[in-house]
C-alpha cells in the first residue's frame, strides 16, 4: 500500500520547506535593508554584510562603498530588521504555543491579552520612570513578562469550562481583560509627560522605529532563543494535546506541568517582543494559521516554520510601514492590524470542521 | 502477566462521593465489563485507573506498583485508554493520530522510526482504518474516528486496555467487529481489558466477568450468569427485565420492560383469560394504566405466565402441559367472580384450557361484564373440535362484547371504571 510512503514522504519534505522558507527570509531581509527613507543599492548591502562575516570578508576587501550607506545598514537598518525578525518569530511562536495548549485556533498573544498585559507592565515602567537595568535584564522587560504572565493565567482560568477552553469564552474574556488593561494604559497616557507620551503612543500602536540599535537586539535575543528551544522540546507534547488533556495524559504527557511551562514560555516570548516593539497585533494569529495550511499541524515542523514565516512577515510589514507614507512612517502595528483584523473575521466566518467556534 | 488491583478506592468530585470502597482484581487475558446506570461512577472508575482522577482513599496497583507513584510516561507504556469520544482541534491525519500512540516509547526528541510506523500500520489494519490513513481525522465520521482512536491505543502496545463506552458511536456491525477484535486481542495477546458498557447484551456476550455498579458501590461481581439476573438488573437500573439465554449466541440477553409512565391507581379489577403470549400486551397495558389485573389459569413457563410474574400480577397457575385441575379451576373461578371485568384474550383453546371458558361463563352469569378480544377467526385457534367456538358464541349471545383493539378496550374499561366509582359513591 502506498500510504506509509506518503507519510514518510511528507516528513522527508519538511527540510525542503525549511530551506525554501529560509531563502525567502533572506530575500525579504535584503528587500527590507534596501527600503527606507533613502534606498540603498543591493550590491552595497551585500558588500557591507559580507564585510562583517569572517572568512567571507576577504572577497570584498577591496570593494568601495560609501561610509553613510555602511553606517545606515550596520547601525540603523540591520538591527531594526533583525528586531523585526525576532519579534515576528517570537509572536508567531507564542501564537503556535497558545493555539496548541488552548486547543483553540483563535488564540494568539494579542487576542488573549498576553500582549496587552506586557504593555501595561512596560508602560508602568516608562511612565513611572523606574527603568533600571541589571545583569543585562532591565525592569521594563521584567514588568512586561510579569504583566503578560499574570494576564494569560487569569484569562485562561476565567475562560476554562471544566477541562475545555471554548473559543467564544476565551475570546470574550480576552477582550474584556484587554479593555480593562487598555483603560489602565490610557490612564497612564494621561498622566505621562509630553516627552514620554509620544513614544508611549507609538509604542501602544506597535512600532519597530525605536529598535534602530543593537542593544535592543541583544536585550531580547537570549529570551527569544530560550523560548524557541523550550517550545521545541515540547513540540510532540503539543501535538498530543490536540487530542485533549485527558488523552494526552493517557499517552504519557504530564499535562499540567507541560501547560504551565508552555504558558510561561509564551508569556516570555510575548513580553520580549512587546518590550522592544510595543503592541504589534495579529502576527501570532495569522502566521500559525498560514503555516498550518502550508505544512500541516505537526508542531515539530510547525514551530520552526512559523518562526521563519513570522520573521519574514514582520520584516515585510515593517518595510511597508517605512515606504507607504513617503517621508514619515506608519507604525508597523497599523499594518499588521489592517491585514490581521480582516483575517480574524475570515477565520470566525469559516467555521472549519473540528474547530468549535 | 499483569495484575490490576483496585484496592478499596473512594473517589469524589468536591464533596460528592462518586466511588465508595470499590475493590476488585483483574489479570492478563481477562475481559472485565462494568455496567451501571448514568451517574453510577463507571466513567469515574476509568478516570481513576487512568490517573486522571486521584482516589481520596485506597490504592490502585499494577502488579505491585501504586500507579499514582509511577511517572505518567511509565504508566502510559503499559496502560492505554479508549475514551467515549475524542474532540480534535487540528487537522492531523488518522495515521498521525495513531502514531501519537508511540509517544510513551519514544525518546524525548525521537522521531517515529520505521518500526513505529509498522506497529501503527498493523493496528490500523486490525481496526480497518488503514485505507483512510492519510485523511484528516476531523473529516472522519464518529465511528471511523473511534476506530482510529482504538488503533492509537493498540499502537501504545499496552498490557492493560481501558475502554469507556468504546462502541457508543459505532453502528451495530462496527460494534460487533470491534468487540470481536478486542476479545481476540484479549485472548491471543493476553491483554487485560476493563471496559465500561451501556449495553448489557454486548457486555454479557463479550466479557468474561461483569461488575454492576450502583451509586459508586459494587452490587454484583462475577460471570454474567451470576451477575446479570433480573433481580440485579432491577436493583441497579430500576427497570424490570427479562433475562434469558440467547438460543443462537448462547450468551445471556436482557430485555428491559419499559416502566409505566403514569401510574394512576384505578379501582377496576380486570381478570384475564389468556395463554401462549396472547395476553402479555393486554396485561402490560392494563398494569401500566393502573388497573388491578388478575389472570388464570396459566401454565408455568408459559410466556403469559412469565409476563404476569414480571408485572406482579396475581395468577392461578398449573403445572406445564397439564390439564386444569379442579383446585386451580376453583381458584380461578373465585378470582373471576371478584373482578369488575373479565377479558378473554385471543388465545388458542384446546382440551388443556377449555375450562377457562367455563369460568368466563360463570362470571358472566354472575353479572361480570365480559369482553372477548378478537384478532381473527376463532376457527384458526380452536383446537377443541369446535367446543371453544360454541362457548364463545354462547357468551356473545348472553351479553359478552366483542372488541378488536386495545384502544377500544381501554375506552370500555374507562367507562366501567366510572361506573365503579359512582357505584361506590352511591354505597
Amino acid at each position: 500500500m502506498k500510504t506509509d510512503t506518503e507519510h514518510l514522504k511528507r516528513v522527508s519534505h519538511w527540510k525542503f520547506y525549511i530551506i525554501g522558507l529560509l531563502l525567502s527570509f533572506v530575500v525579504i531581509l535584503f528587500l527590507s535593508l534596501n527600503l527606507g527613507y533613502s534606498p540603498i543599492p543591493y550590491d552595497d548591502i551585500l558588500t557591507t554584510l559580507l564585510k562583517h562575516i569572517p572568512l567571507l570578508n576577504t572577497f570584498v576587501e577591496n570593494v568601495e562603498i560609501s561610509k553613510t550607506a555602511e553606517i545606515i545598514i550596520t547601525q540603523i537598518r540591520l538591527p531594526r530588521v533583525l528586531c523585526g525578525a525576532l519579534v515576528g518569530s517570537a509572536l508567531a511562536t507564542a501564537g503556535v504555543i497558545y493555539q496548541g495548549i488552548f486547543r483553540n485556533p483563535m488564540a494568539d498573544p494579542y487576542v488573549i491579552g498576553a500582549s496587552t498585559g506586557a504593555t501595561v507592565g512596560s508602560a508602568l515602567v516608562l511612565v513611572l520612570g523606574v527603568g533600571l537595568s541589571f545583569f543585562g535584564v532591565n525592569t521594563l522587560q521584567i514588568f512586561a513578562f510579569v504583566g503578560s504572565l499574570i494576564t494569560v493565567i487569569f484569562v485562561y482560568n476565567i475562560s476554562r469550562v471544566g477541562s475545555r477552553v471554548p473559543v467564544t469564552t476565551l475570546l470574550l474574556v480576552g477582550i474584556a481583560v484587554s479593555l480593562f488593561l487598555n483603560a489602565i494604559v490610557t490612564y497612564l497616557q494621561t498622566i505621562a509627560s509630553d516627552r514620554i507620551l509620544h513614544g508611549l503612543t507609538f509604542w501602544i500602536i506597535g512600532s519597530l522605529a525605536p529598535t534602530e540599535n543593537w542593544d535592543k537586539v541583544w536585550s531580547i535575543l537570549p529570551f527569544i532563543v530560550t523560548g524557541f528551544i523550550v517550545s521545541y522540546l515540547y513540540s510532540r507534547n503539543l501535538n498530543i494535546l490536540a487530542l485533549g488533556e485527558e488523552q494526552a495524559q493517557h499517552l504519557g504527557v504530564e499535562t499540567e506541568k507541560v501547560k504551565m511551562i508552555l504558558i510561561v514560555t509564551g508569556a516570555l516570548l510575548t513580553a520580549a517582543a512587546v518590550s522592544i516593539s510595543g503592541l504589534i497585533g495579529f502576527v501570532g494569529l495569522i502566521i500559525p494559521h498560514l503555516t498550518r495550511v502550508l505544512i500541516g499541524p505537526d508542531h515539530r515542523i510547525l514551530l520552526p516554520t512559523a518562526a521563519i514565516v513570522g520573521a519574514s512577515f514582520l520584516m515585510f510589514c515593517d518595510a511597508l510601514s517605512r515606504v507607504v507614507m513617503g517621508s514619515g512612517e506608519a507604525p508597523v502595528g497599523i499594518i499588521t492590524a489592517l491585514s490581521g483584523a480582516p483575517f480574524f473575521v475570515y477565520l470566525l466566518r469559516r467555521k472549519k470542521k473540528g474547530y468549535s467556534v | 502477566m499483569v495484575i490490576l488491583n483496585i484496592d478499596g478506592i473512594d473517589c469524589s468530585y468536591g464533596s460528592a462521593k462518586i466511588l465508595d470502597n470499590v475493590r476488585f482484581k483483574v489479570e492478563s487475558g481477562q475481559f472485565l465489563g462494568i455496567l451501571g446506570p448514568n451517574g453510577s461512577g463507571k466513567s469515574t472508575l476509568i478516570k481513576s485507573i487512568s490517573r486522571v482522577l486521584r482516589p481520596i482513599k485506597g490504592t490502585i496497583f499494577i502488579n505491585e506498583s501504586d500507579i499514582y507513584k509511577l511517572k505518567t510516561l511509565e504508566v502510559a507504556k503499559s496502560l492505554a485508554v479508549v475514551p467515549q469520544d475524542s474532540p480534535m482541534t487540528f487537522d492531523f491525519t488518522a495515521l498521525e493520530v495513531v502514531l501519537m500512540g508511540r509517544n510513551p516509547h519514544l525518546s524525548k526528541f525521537g522521531m517515529e522510526s520505521k518500526e513505529d510506523l509498522a506497529i501503527a500500520k498493523k493496528s490500523m489494519q486490525l481496526t480497518d482504518t488503514w485505507h483512510f490513513a492519510d485523511r484528516p481525522i476531523t473529516e472522519l465520521s464518529g465511528g471511523e474516528r473511534q476506530r482510529v482512536i482504538i488503533a492509537r491505543a493498540l499502537t501504545q502496545e499496552p498490557k492493560i486496555l481501558l475502554l469507556d463506552e468504546p462502541t457508543n458511536h459505532l453502528d451495530i456491525c462496527n460494534q460487533l467487529e470491534i468487540m470481536d477484535l478486542l476479545k481476540q486481542l484479549c485472548k491471543t495477546k493476553n491483554l487485560l481489558i476493563v471496559g465500561v458498557f451501556h449495553d448489557f447484551n454486548l457486555a454479557a456476550r463479550y466479557c468474561d466477568s461483569l461488575i454492576l455498579l450502583k451509586d459508586g458501590k459494587i452490587v454484583a461481581v462475577g460471570e454474567a450468569s451470576q451477575t446479570l439476573t433480573s433481580e440485579n438488573v432491577k436493583k441497579v437500573f430500576r427497570v424490570d427485565a427479562v433475562v434469558k439465554k440467547h438460543p443462537l449466541t448462547g450468551s445471556l440477553y436482557v430485555t428491559p420492560i419499559s416502566k409505566p409512565q403514569n401510574q394512576k391507581s384505578r379501582r377496576t379489577v380486570v381478570h384475564i383469560i389468556c395463554g401462549g403470549g396472547s395476553g402479555s400486551s393486554v396485561m402490560k397495558l392494563l398494569a401500566d394504566e393502573g388497573f388491578t389485573v388478575t389472570a388464570g389459569v396459566l401454565h408455568l413457563l408459559d410466556t403469559d405466565q412469565e409476563t404476569a410474574q414480571l408485572l406482579s400480577i396475581t395468577t392461578v397457575n398449573e403445572a406445564p402441559f397439564s390439564p386444569i385441575t379442579d383446585e386451580a379451576h376453583e381458584a380461578n373461578l373465585k378470582l373471576a367472580k371478584k373482578a369488575n371485568v373479565l377479558v378473554i384474550a385471543p388465545t388458542q383453546f384446546g382440551a388443556g384450557n377449555l375450562r377457562n371458558l367455563e369460568v368466563a361463563q360463570a362470571a358472566l352469569e354472575k353479572g361480570v361484564p365480559t369482553v372477548i378480544l378478537e384478532d381473527g377467526p376463532i376457527e384458526e385457534r380452536d383446537f377443541s373440535k369446535g367446543q371453544a367456538k360454541k362457548y364463545l358464541l354462547k357468551l356473545k349471545n348472553e351479553g359478552a362484547i366483542t372488541i378488536k383493539s386495545l384502544t377500544e378496550l381501554l375506552v370500555f374499561l374507562n367507562s366501567i371504571e366510572e361506573k365503579t366509582i359512582q357505584d361506590k359513591k352511591g354505597d
